[in-house]
């Protein structure tokens, strides 16, 4: 039994130090999906910060966290008569709301105020304004919420189905 | 008074959501320290909706802290009372003013009265073993309260908060203003403490006899009290304007406050008023948090005011809708008079507090003179719920509102976890920091709460005797300056705190869930006054 918690603490992740902050924990990786060539070199990743708010969290009546974000996506090479639009949506893709194109940069920056939920960017035809994505997705990210998806339907405790809760 | 641990109480295991399934290994263990409970007591008296106690300057009330008879949720219980009321008096001083309390005690266990907020001389913080002796089972102690300003405040015990606090030991103070048009007006107010209780079909959940139960999350309630009562309702006139003060006294859970929808103006929060008043949809308030907040009912009818949460179902990975009625507004038909609604519309700025800030704003930019990491330690916690942290920790919510690992929760106890203030510079640890300043200091504190613990949680961090301002978090300005004595950190954040030290003494700075505390999360800071000259 001994070794056993001797095991758990050595597994414990380093602490963090001050400074890095909730947009570092709480920070979405962006991951290429290598479809579009122009985009296979691209590194990306989301800061969320709290919305500014009289307490000591933001919060929207439904209790659901309202967060500034803050996307940076580098080497996007340029594609002629196209746009890197980015876009949130709940993991389920029921809901789907359009940030809006990249600027030149690569930067663009909104708010949401879902708990688990996917940035997406995609290729678009440029000043295009679609409701939802028709190019292909070029990155994609999940908020660290993600990981709340454990025991019901992985791991040890495994016993309903995953579709269950919207996942494929 | 049969107040104590006898043979007969059992431990029983708080009420758990059936859809999820016990950890194997967990089915019948229990937390390692003896059950306690008030006793049944024929000769207890009932306890009374508390009364509100209108205080002029020099005047003297007698406080006393007694074992009650209470109904709650359809039960009778045994709770505890000051005045035998629940909540406690809600005493009604002006700005400035100074009230002796003749405080005594009627327990079987000694405790103290801690006055959360004000800024009032060291000898009467209530802190057992830094400003007064315990009062024992049967003593007394007299206390002097000074209100230097305007704000609401509460009182309640410094011993055992997790079992004192909880079992109904609480109230208001409300500073009134000096002048009549320190707020906008408004048609009537309504003072609202907030909290909730863990029951079952028998009865209270025991507490920990030695140490206190629920020590990774705070002991949260299954049934939302407001003002003490689970049915709380209050009548109102169709486009009155209704002044809330709403104060959280339960030990772990943060609310979020809903008007039916309506939009609610943030006036003021512990110490002051807001620089600016600001439109809300909703308050987030986390234990001994207060907030002051104007509502505009503009139609008759029944409007719920609810905590709506999004509670987290660790089990299957997912975020629920979670609604709880805190109190009833009946509206009627009958036409609000004054109309006040047109003041209601505007949104005031406060050129007093902005004075009151000037001076303190060179002290915005620069570096912390003290920083500290929140985490936490723990020792022979049941290994299968070593395991099932190690999974689930791999997202924490910056805020836990709701208990939803009850089981693992109420086996943790204050001997198997011990919560942790660090000084980032010394590596110090809680009691064993020990800062001292000066009458005048301005102090930059920088709290970060690490996200990569054993069991990351908020922590509402309160600083006694003296004021402070929410600079930043995360390195964001904070545009809604107020005064307070207590903010959240939460998980992954790091906010810096302001703190005027204006008040000498030995104090302590804290976290309010009161289980944290009474696993010793908790810092003792020293004020010194300037040497009189001879």
């Amino acid at each position: 039994m001994i070794s056993v918690v001797y095991l758990i603490l050595l597994a414990l992740p380093s602490p963090m130090q001050p400074g890095e902050c909730t947009d570092d924990y709480y920070a979405i990786d962006l991951i290429p999906t290598r479809r579009v060539p122009a985009a296979r070199q691209a590194q990306g990743s989301v800061r969320l910060t709290f919305v500014p708010s009289p307490f000591g969290v933001a919060v929207d009546p439904n209790g659901s966290y309202r967060y500034n974000l803050d996307v940076q996506v580098n080497r996007l090479g340029p594609v002629p008569g196209h746009e890197y639009t980015v876009w949130l949506s709940t993991p389920n893709l029921k809901e789907v709301v359009r940030l809006g194109p990249l600027s030149r940069e690569g930067h663009i920056a909104g708010s949401v105020s879902w708990n688990k939920f996917l940035v997406i960017i995609t290729l678009e035809p440029e000043g295009s304004a679609p409701v939802r994505w028709t190019g292909p997705v070029v990155m994609r990210g999940l908020s660290r919420s993600g990981l709340l998806h454990t025991m019901a339907g992985h791991g040890p405790f495994e016993q309903e189905p995953c579709t269950v809760y919207g996942y494929y | 008074m049969p107040v104590g641990s006898p043979d007969s109480i059992v431990w029983r295991m708080p009420p758990m959501d059936m859809t999820m399934p016990m950890l194997p290994g967990l089915e019948n263990a229990l937390p390692p320290t003896p059950p306690e409970l008030p006793l049944q007591d024929p000769g207890l008296p009932s306890a009374t909706p508390g009364e509100v106690l209108p205080l002029a300057d020099g005047d003297s009330l007698y406080l006393t802290a007694t074992p009650v008879r209470r109904q709650i949720a359809g039960q009778e219980v045994v709770m505890f009372g000051y005045n035998g009321q629940y909540p406690g008096p809600l005493l009604k001083v002006s700005k400035g003013s100074t009230v002796t309390v003749i405080f005594q005690n009627a327990l079987a266990e000694p405790t103290t009265v801690h006055w959360h907020g004000l800024r009032l001389d060291n000898r009467f913080d209530g802190i057992p073993g830094m400003t007064q002796p315990p009062v024992e089972a049967g003593d007394d102690f007299v206390y002097e309260l000074h209100f230097p300003d305007t704000g609401l405040y509460w009182y309640h015990p410094h011993i055992r908060e997790d079992v004192q606090q909880d079992l109904g030991l609480y109230g208001n103070m409300l500073v009134l203003p000096e002048t009549p048009d320190y707020y906008s007006p408004v048609n009537r107010d309504e003072v609202l403490l907030l909290d909730d209780i863990l029951l079952d079909e028998n009865g209270l959940i025991p507490y920990g006899k030695e140490v206190p139960t629920h020590a990774l999350m705070g002991r949260f309630g299954n049934a939302m009290l407001t003002n003490g009562v689970t049915d709380y309702h209050f009548e109102v006139n169709r486009g009155d304007v209704v002044r809330f003060h709403l104060t959280n006294v339960a030990n772990a859970r943060a609310f979020n406050v809903n008007f039916g929808g309506l939009p609610i103006k943030v006036v003021a929060s512990d110490l002051s008023r807001f620089e600016q008043e600001a439109w809300v949809n909703s308050i987030a308030i986390s234990p001994a948090e207060r907030y002051v907040v104007d509502v505009l009912f503009p139609e008759s009818g029944t409007v719920a005011i609810t905590n709506t949460i999004q509670a987290i179902d660790h089990f299957r990975g997912e975020f629920y809708t979670h609604v709880d009625t805190l109190a009833l507004a009946m509206v009627g038909e009958t036409s609000a008079s004054p109309d006040y609604s047109p003041s209601f519309t505007e949104l005031r700025a406060n050129p007093a507090v902005s004075a009151d800030l000037a001076s303190f704003r060179d002290h915005f930019d620069r570096p912390p003179d003290k920083s500290l990491t929140l985490s936490l330690r723990v020792r022979n916690l049941p290994i299968p719920i070593m395991l099932s942290m190690e999974i689930d920790t791999l997202y924490v919510p910056p805020v836990e509102w709701n208990d939803a690992m009850p089981m693992m929760n109420w086996l943790s106890t204050g001997a198997q976890v011990e919560w942790i203030l660090r000084e980032t510079d010394t590596g110090l640890e809680n009691m064993n920091i020990q800062w001292d300043f000066q009458v005048g200091d301005v102090v930059k504190v920088r709290i970060f709460n690490d996200p990569r613990s054993f069991h990351p949680m908020q922590h509402p961090i309160h600083f006694h005797g003296q004021r402070f301002l929410v600079l930043e978090t995360d390195g964001l300005r904070n545009q809604h300056l107020v005064w307070k004595d207590t903010a959240t950190v939460p998980v992954g954040s790091t906010v810096d705190f302001l703190v005027d030290m204006s008040n000498p003494g030995d104090w302590m700075a804290h976290c309010h869930i009161a289980e944290h505390l009474q696993s010793g999360m908790m810092l003792g800071f020293s004020v010194k006054a300037p040497p009189v000259n001879r």
